[in-house]
């Protein structure tokens, strides 16, 4: 009788380990998948200024931005990432990568070896682009100059550091629906709408996360402690920019200039140094799309500390 | 008797010390208020929300030379560590990189001086004000906290 029991449980065990094994496998996308296709260049910078590739993963500390060779420490509360190399070098960026590797990193989240990227990546977002707009922006990217230089590996301690835990949680957070435009809403706010949820990825800063540091979707767009430590990130639903009128939006993220005349600081810096080259068109989008964000109240701040000398 | 005196001397000399340091705070914090007022302004002429008008660019021009001249003195040893009112403060960096803030600083400067006698229309102040505005965001991207 003992026995039986004890098989029971070992063969629950290893079919609990299949499902998890299962749910965890890394996904990718097929070279088959992807047609021929001639690249369009200008749509490729277009995509790069968007996406805020040079955000992360520039060079610190150096002003040219198509100098992608990483190194920037992003911490969060899982442990300290830090912005891979994805310059075309041959040996330490991506520049032995095949179009299929790259648009199996960026919408799936899965690097060339068959491992989970850490979501720090915002893929999240990135899932949500065309493919055609990917596959522009990998041509450009294979133009920028190589940068030599392998960048040291993540500081995550266990057991997030377990990157097959990882696809249980893209099984979580991520929906791997394609964007699909609503037809009751103009060209104009689609395609703010799409530049905001794919490559812009705004909502990786600006929602709160749950404890697994999955997005809280009703609160998408509602702000929250920074994930990155000190201070809070703005509550960009109408709830914290009903002052801001659309030109507004777009004047921001073009000059970093709020309405009152402050600056942006901290990472949205790095942002708008990117946001700042996009066409006018592009930004009126965006800022059509966000001023359209109903008012969502965010996570409640921490009561404000007496601020007393020393 | 006399180290009473002392005593009190120290309490009158080191209360006056922390009232200092709170007046330097609220005059930097007033300094940078009103440099920023003077961008939001000529941002909204940028906009389109005013029409371009040469005082007002004027004005604001010669406040930033203002701040520019005053920036060095802003941000003395006496406040770092000091929780301000409002929704910022100076970031400990300042101090600890004293070179990389003043080359800020010069930046800024620079920008402001080849700005003057430049700005003559709404496509001159775009211009210009895109150059200055980068070295606002420049600085507070390193130098300046938000606080929770």
């Amino acid at each position: 009788m003992l026995r039986r029991i004890l098989l029971l449980v070992i063969l629950a065990g290893i079919a609990g380990f299949g499902v998890y094994w299962w749910l965890a496998i890394p996904a990718t996308i097929a070279a088959s998948a992807l047609p021929v296709y001639q690249p369009d260049l200008a749509n490729g910078l277009t995509t790069f200024n968007a996406g805020g590739c040079s955000s992360c993963h520039a060079v610190p500390k150096q002003d040219d931005r198509t100098r992608l060779g990483g190194g920037l420490a992003i911490p969060s509360p899982f442990g300290t990432f830090y912005a891979p190399n994805i310059s075309p070098d041959p040996n330490d960026g991506i520049g032995r990568w095949s179009e299929a590797d790259f648009v199996t990193a960026l919408m799936k989240g899965t690097s060339p070896s068959g491992t989970h990227y850490f979501p720090a990546f915002p893929y999240t977002s990135y899932q949500h682009a065309k493919v055609h707009d990917v596959r522009d922006l990998f041509a450009y990217l294979k133009t920028l100059p190589p940068v030599a230089g392998k960048v040291r590996d993540h500081d995550v301690p266990f057991p997030f550091n377990i990157r097959r835990n990882i696809g249980v949680w893209k099984w979580l957070f991520m929906d791997g629906k394609p964007f699909v435009a609503d037809a009751g809403r103009s060209a104009q706010w689609n395609r703010g709408a799409y530049l905001a949820n794919s490559f812009g990825h705004c909502a990786e800063c600006h929602s709160p996360r749950n404890f697994l540091g999955g997005i809280v979707s009703a609160q998408r767009f509602a702000g929250g402690p920074n994930p990155e430590g000190k201070g809070w990130v703005p509550n960009i639903t109408q709830k914290g920019l009903s002052d801001w009128s659309a030109k507004d939006i777009a004047y921001f993220l073009s000059t970093g200039q709020t309405p009152d005349g402050d600056s942006a600081g901290g990472s949205m810096v790095r942002v708008i140094r990117n946001t700042s080259q996009l066409s006018s068109q592009d930004l009126d989008a965006i800022s059509d799309y966000i001023k359209s964000l109903p008012p969502v109240e965010g996570p409640p701040k921490p009561p404000k500390k007496p601020d007393k000398e020393s | 008797m006399k180290r009473m005196v002392v005593v009190a001397a120290m309490l009158v000399f080191s209360a006056a010390g922390v009232v200092a340091q709170q007046d330097q705070v609220k005059q930097t914090q007033a300094q940078m208020k009103e440099t920023g007022k003077n961008a939001g302004a000529l941002g909204a002429m940028i906009k389109g929300e005013k029409p371009y008008d040469q005082a007002t660019v004027d004005v604001a021009l010669a406040k930033f030379e203002d701040t520019a001249k005053k920036l060095p003195t802003l941000f003395p040893e006496s406040i770092k560590g000091l929780k301000p009112d409002g929704d910022y403060s100076a970031s400990p960096k300042i101090w600890e990189d004293k070179a990389g803030f003043e080359q800020h600083i010069a930046s800024f400067t620079k920008s402001v001086a080849d700005a003057k006698g430049k700005i003559k229309d709404l496509d001159t102040l775009k211009a210009e004000l895109t150059v200055i505005g980068k070295q606002c965001g420049g600085c507070h991207e390193t130098f300046r906290v938000k606080k929770s």
